[in-house]
């Protein structure tokens, strides 16, 4: 074991963000579906109806717009891959669920993790200023390598979110609104 | 400079990130996520079909195999529990002599027992991430649960503290083959200890090891105890910082 301790200067500087890209939404889809020949754009919006479904189902809607990358090979389906944000504790994590056509979580790949000094987690303007902003290449050099440690971080908003977007292709399919 | 290869996945109810020096190397960060999706299988006390649901659910005097996963982290928490005098408890007090690990049988000696591997079963899996990254013949990397980690080969990685109050990191220390845990236990926290005097206990603590299960399960004996020089420290190898 090997540890060198900071300087105490170095410790006592103030606490900064900390960003980690780790694949684009495409790479993402690539993954997960290695075999497909291209992915397609859904937009799949929910009617209220489908809305106050989810809601009964204890699935919280949260949005009625819900673009989906369908996976295709020659004419046939191989499945779905759904890019959602949630918002933690201290942090903002973008990932990609893949959905098989038996409707099961293929796999979820985190995109991005963006943790904010202090509270601006919280404010819509700190966010924003990510929205789009998936990485293009997971290759990081240098300094960027830094691991975290702390309290043990909660993944339940994944979970949800990951329950939430199966429900939600579930949906689309019944309707006829995903092939 | 070295090319580092990222990944993290939601996995022991945390993120995982796993991360390579190199690239193309999807099918060894396959495998480690496989490794851990294997423990926390064995492990997970939310997953009924696990060894610890199973066990939690049985009545006193019943007894089940558990898989080899099972049977090493309770090994080392039964040998944890004894060396540190009671402090490290995984019934997390619900009846610490009401369970008892035989080889692969595991008995229920008391009803109302419940086993909960939330304080070692972390730094366990990510043990095994990183023997079956080094076993594919990765040369450097690191294997991240939540907080808990650890880094193997030449590489040295530089490792960042959360302020737990108010977010954001601070740059603590630069590690190379060994594990870093830490462990907060505070009004807001998720995880909750009572100490002796049956009071919760609030404390912030680190503890670097060779091995991450140590690691990880040391944080808690430190917290509790409050002694960042705890005896038990030395018997692994080990440092600890109450921050």
């Amino acid at each position: 074991m090997r540890l060198v301790l900071a300087t105490s200067a170095i410790a006592l500087a103030p606490a900064s963000a900390f960003a980690v890209d780790y694949l684009s939404a495409e790479q993402a889809a690539k993954l997960m579906f290695p075999e497909a020949e291209r992915f397609e754009s859904h937009d799949v919006s929910l009617d209220a109806a489908q809305m106050q479904k989810l809601d009964a189902a204890g699935v919280r809607a949260r949005s009625a717009r819900w673009p989906v990358r369908v996976a295709q090979r020659g004419a046939s389906t191989l499945g779905y891959v759904v890019v959602d944000e949630v918002v933690g504790k201290f942090e903002l994590i973008t990932y990609a669920v893949g959905i098989g056509l038996d409707g099961a979580v293929k796999q979820v790949e985190v995109l991005s993790y963006r943790e904010s000094h202090g509270h601006e987690i919280r404010l819509p303007a700190w966010r924003r200023q990510f929205v789009g902003k998936t990485a293009a290449s997971p290759l990081h050099i240098g300094d960027d390598i830094a691991n975290i440690s702390g309290a043990t971080l909660s993944c339940s908003h994944v979970t949800d979110g990951v329950k939430r977007i199966v429900a939600v292709v579930d949906l689309a399919r019944r309707s006829g609104a995903l092939p | 400079m070295t090319m580092w290869t990222r990944r993290a996945r939601p996995l022991l109810g945390t993120l995982v990130e796993v991360g390579l020096a190199g690239t193309g190397c999807d099918a060894a960060i396959q495998a480690a996520f496989d490794s851990i999706a294997g423990v926390q299988a064995c492990l997970s006390r939310f997953d009924a079909r696990s060894d610890i649901a199973r066990f939690n659910t049985l009545p006193a005097g019943a007894s089940l195999d558990v898989a080899p996963h099972t049977a090493a982290v309770l090994a080392a928490a039964q040998e944890l529990h004894a060396a540190s005098g009671g402090v490290f408890d995984v019934s997390l007090g619900s009846a610490a002599d009401g369970w008892h690990c035989d080889e692969r049988r595991l008995h229920k000696r008391l009803a109302g027992v419940q086993l909960d591997l939330g304080g070692i079963g972390k730094g366990y899996a990510v043990d095994r991430a990183v023997d079956s990254l080094i076993a594919l013949g990765c040369s450097a990397g690191w294997v991240n649960a939540g907080g808990d980690l650890r880094v193997f080969g030449d590489e040295q990685v530089p490792l960042t503290l959360r302020d737990e109050t108010s977010g954001g990191v601070r740059h603590f220390a630069t590690l190379g083959d060994g594990s870093f845990a830490t462990s907060h236990f505070g009004p807001t926290s998720r995880s909750v200890a009572t100490g002796p005097s049956h009071a919760p206990v609030r404390a912030h603590a680190s503890v670097a090891a060779p091995l991450c299960l140590w690691a990880d399960a040391l944080t808690k004996v430190v917290a509790i105890s409050g002694d960042a020089a705890h005896p038990l420290l030395a018997c692994h190898a080990a440092r600890a910082w109450l921050h």
